[in-house]
């Protein structure tokens, strides 16, 4: 008798888990063939010099000495960096700010008319946003420089000095991206418990005591999440560069994604271009583990 | 401790600031649509316009005039983006509805591996797919971009996450009547999935639509082209392209990303940062 049930049962879960299978297959063959293989071939290709006519060779860890020590390739490492932590910085600190000046009660027309307008850049392509842009900090005709003029101030050379282009990048991808992190933050300010900020209310706690006392521990996940998903995209930033300086002047904004696609598509160096690939995941990894170590240890009170 | 009355009148402040950003952060977008209805010859006159001077349509047909092949390109990115949206929309539900009702060996470990996608960028797939789209012959051709993209790890994620949040009681009483996998599938979960469908083909639309760094490595041909590679091209080598056709083929470019935000700002704003929240 038992023994029936169980082969029953046993035969219930061969069939549940062919169709689970069946149920996984389509994306799981796509995943395994657009991402998974690629990924191991890109690895595969940063140990190696790719020549399809003369037949590529194994070359070790030529391709990562050369990226660490070649002069223009650092540079171009500590470019992604720099852009990667001050967009970051940018991004998450405004969003914050924006977040607690709009988590109050208002009438329900203003708030969508807040979202439209702090959300708005945020899902409008980063390739056509940067067009605008980039006629915004023009030199002679730019519509940023037109009015500093009128108000009698100097002209700014925003991305035609060096020293200027990365911050006018990272000014831009702040108002793009900010609005982002600011519906991530309301979100989470709305589970900071009410009766925790009455209670400090009347004991008299100050604003932003009581913000850093309870609020930002409250959010402290959600804080470090969105760093983290933050410095993912920062590091893979391409469009906003190619359209407003295409890397220059001289290569003061290039980035790690626009040298990839220059040295495997422009110079058609395969191997070198994967090992720079490979350096960015590397870098994304490090990001993402430092994060889950750094959620299990906060512990949220 | 501050009365009530001060409290309000600080409310109110902070909302007035908020609104004078507010207009500041939408001034771009106002200067793009205005700047769109300027006659050619008045295009690069200061001051810029934020508010249209006219609304003549001419720049508009100026660009589906021009010799770069506006219509063909905007269809390509009406076709990539159908496609992609239609199929996540399609294995991301079939997938999530496995690993959120389905007991298998090896599902955790399968979903953790579709998981470690998300952290893998295009920057470290696209070499391969480049080199093995030369061979195919799928370089050069929308549907190969599209191809890329049917699945996605966050979709499955996503899907996932929303069905574990709903009752499974229905599905397990239909289980014990014996009705079919796929007939519980289609008939009991699906219904239940439509805020999260929403949420994923909204995302997955715009996000598509807006691909740069795919599309210009994989689509070089002006007639394979989509809209957001296009817009550089018709800007001209050193901006020497028309300011106000520029404007008009980004508007027109724009248009469909505004439509849907306009109309479905909630739902666009909830299904954008759903990620962010449930983890």
């Amino acid at each position: 008798m038992s023994a029936a049930i169980a082969a029953r049962r046993s035969d219930l879960e061969r069939a549940q888990a062919r169709a689970a299978y069946l149920f996984v297959a389509p994306s799981l063959a796509l995943y395994a063939v657009f991402v998974l293989a690629p990924v191991v071939v890109t690895f595969i290709l940063s140990f190696s010099y790719y020549d399809p006519m003369a037949g590529s060779r194994w070359v070790g860890l030529d391709n990562f000495t050369r990226f660490f020590t070649d002069d223009r390739s650092q540079q171009i490492f500590w470019n992604t960096l720099r852009f990667t932590f001050f967009a970051v910085a940018g991004n998450v600190t405004v969003g914050l700010l924006l977040a607690l000046a709009l988590n109050r009660a208002m009438p329900a027309y203003l708030l969508y008319l807040f979202r439209l307008a702090y959300f708005l850049p945020v899902i409008i392509a980063a390739a056509f946003v940067s067009i605008v842009w980039g006629y915004f900090y023009g030199d002679d005709l730019g519509v940023i420089n037109y009015y500093l003029i009128r108000l009698g101030f100097t002209p700014v050379h925003w991305l035609t000095s060096s020293h200027n282009a990365m911050m006018s990048i990272i000014i831009m991808d702040v108002w793009k991206n900010a609005g982002f992190f600011m519906v991530i933050f309301i979100a989470a300010l709305q589970g900071v418990p009410k009766t925790l900020m009455e209670a400090a209310i009347m004991d008299g706690a100050s604003y932003w005591r009581r913000f850093f006392r309870i609020v930002l521990p409250w959010i402290s996940p959600v804080v470090f999440f969105a760093i983290v998903y933050a410095s993912i995209g920062a590091l893979q930033v391409f469009e906003s560069i190619v359209i407003l300086t295409r890397g220059g002047p001289g290569d003061s904004t290039r980035s790690m994604s626009l040298y990839i696609v220059e040295e495997a598509f422009d110079s058609f160096e395969i191997g070198y271009a994967a090992s720079v690939a490979v350096v960015m995941t590397l870098v994304i990894l490090v990001i993402t583990s430092l994060q889950l170590i750094a959620s299990r240890l906060w512990v949220r009170y | 401790m501050q009365t009530r009355a001060a409290q309000r009148w600080n409310d109110r402040a902070i909302l007035l600031v908020m609104a004078v950003l507010g207009v500041v952060m939408l001034l771009p977008f106002a200067w793009l649509f205005s700047m769109s209805f300027r006659s050619m010859a008045d295009a690069y006159k200061m001051p810029p316009s934020f508010l249209p001077p006219s609304l003549d349509f001419k720049n508009y047909r100026a660009v589906l005039d021009s010799s770069i092949p506006f219509v063909q390109i905007y269809a390509n990115s009406v076709e990539i983006a159908v496609i992609v949206t239609i199929g996540q929309l399609v294995t991301c539900t079939l997938a999530a509805f496995a690993f959120a009702r389905l007991k298998f060996p090896g599902r955790e470990s399968l979903f953790f591996v579709m998981l470690v996608g998300l952290m893998f960028p295009a920057q470290v797939t696209i070499i391969p797919i480049y080199l093995g789209f030369a061979q195919v012959g799928l370089l050069n051709r929308p549907i190969g971009l599209a191809l890329m993209y049917l699945t996605s790890s966050f979709g499955v994620f996503l899907v996932r996450q929303f069905m574990l949040s709903q009752p499974k009681a229905l599905e397990e009483a239909a289980l014990m009547d014996g009705a079919g996998y796929f007939k519980i599938f289609t008939r009991i979960s699906l219904p239940q999935l439509r805020p999260a469908l929403s949420a994923l083909g909204i995302i997955t639309f715009t996000q598509t639509w807006n691909y740069y760094f795919q599309a210009r490595v994989l689509l070089e041909p002006q007639d394979s082209m989509t809209l957001p590679i296009a817009m550089d091209l018709l800007r001209g080598y050193l901006n020497s392209g028309n300011l106000a056709m520029v404007m008009a083929a980004m508007s027109m470019a724009v248009l469909p990303v505004i439509l849907l935000f306009l109309i479905a700002q909630k739902l666009v704003i909830e299904g954008v940062t759903m990620s962010g929240i449930k983890n």
